[in-house]
């Protein structure tokens, strides 16, 4: 690396491919734009003008529109939270109806 | 610089004639450097649009107007680096796509329809191609800029951002592969050039 740097960025050439560079920079001389390249140009610059708002505004639609469908689905499992049977009867009732046909067995006995 | 301080510094603060003339002044070097470094005119246009419409949304980014040059250069390296990369997936799906009888049927077609001069042009101008397509994107560049376009080291190193050294020793690793692609091309020619020969006296 060191040694690279002594030397000047002459010593590394090659005649053959200077030529060839040569030819091909004279092969291919600057062109003229075409006359829309300006038109064109500011068309593309007022889109990219635009864009960060567009941009904007199609997040705040998703926003909006991920925020609706989260109301309606808490919306949903609320009212069918509400509508299903909530078990209300004591501990007492729930072995009262368990064994409600013994008492029947054991006063048949009597 | 082409143009006067005052102008690049009038583009920066938001005037847009300002811009317009600083486009128009190097608007044909830009699009010529990008048609060296993409090899396809079709699209020089629009990756010198490219180019224009990065400069214009970056131009606050400037420190000095006496960077301009390098900073433009800089940005016509970097949108050609996109396009070539964009270029290589894209060729890469398409040739795999056609059978490799197509692409030489193609190949003859697009040749039996030039002139001798065109077809001496585009000779180098395939060669040339051939050879950078040998090394990397970011070689062919940097080869291009040096050797064509005729940068010095010292403007690459600002284009870049790289000190002399290193740029040294990529020109001279992206040179020898080039010249290696060359040698091989022309030992392949000569041997074709000697079967002919060989065809030709039986």
């Amino acid at each position: 690396m060191d040694r690279m740097g002594q030397f000047g960025d002459d010593e590394f050439r090659s005649p053959k491919l200077d030529e060839l560079w040569a030819e091909y920079r004279s092969l291919s001389p600057d062109p003229d734009a075409s006359a829309n390249f300006m038109p064109n140009l500011w068309q593309k610059i007022e889109a990219r003008r635009v864009d960060p708002v567009s941009i904007f505004r199609r997040f705040a639609k998703i926003c909006v529109l991920g925020t609706v469908a989260v109301i309606l689905i808490f919306a949903l499992s609320i009212s069918r939270i509400q509508y299903e049977p909530t078990f209300s009867s004591n501990y007492v009732d729930a072995l009262d109806a368990a064994h409600a046909g013994d008492y029947v067995e054991v006063a048949d006995a009597l | 610089m082409l143009v006067e301080f005052e102008l690049i510094e009038r583009a920066r603060s938001g005037d847009d004639g300002a811009f317009n003339q600083v486009v128009q002044v190097y608007r044909k070097r830009i699009l010529g450097t990008i048609a060296r470094l993409i090899g396809r005119p079709e699209d020089v246009e629009d990756v010198g649009q490219e180019v224009f419409l990065r400069l214009y949304f970056s131009l606050d980014q400037l420190r000095t107007p006496e960077v301009f040059e390098p900073w433009l250069y800089r940005l016509t390296v970097n949108a050609a680096y996109d396009y070539l990369r964009r270029q290589k997936r894209r060729r890469e799906s398409r040739m795999s796509d056609l059978s490799e009888q197509q692409v030489m049927m193609a190949d003859a077609v697009a040749g039996s329809k030039q002139s001798d001069e065109t077809q001496r042009r585009s000779k180098v101008k395939e060669q040339v191609e051939d050879l950078l397509g040998q090394v990397s994107e970011e070689d062919r560049i940097l080869l291009m800029l040096k050797e064509v376009e005729g940068l010095s080291l010292k403007e690459l190193e600002k284009i870049y951002d790289a000190n002399e050294n290193a740029l040294k020793v990529r020109l001279f690793r992206a040179r020898q592969r080039v010249l290696k692609a060359y040698d091989a091309s022309e030992d392949g020619k000569k041997v074709a050039s000697e079967r002919k020969g060989l065809v030709g006296s039986d």
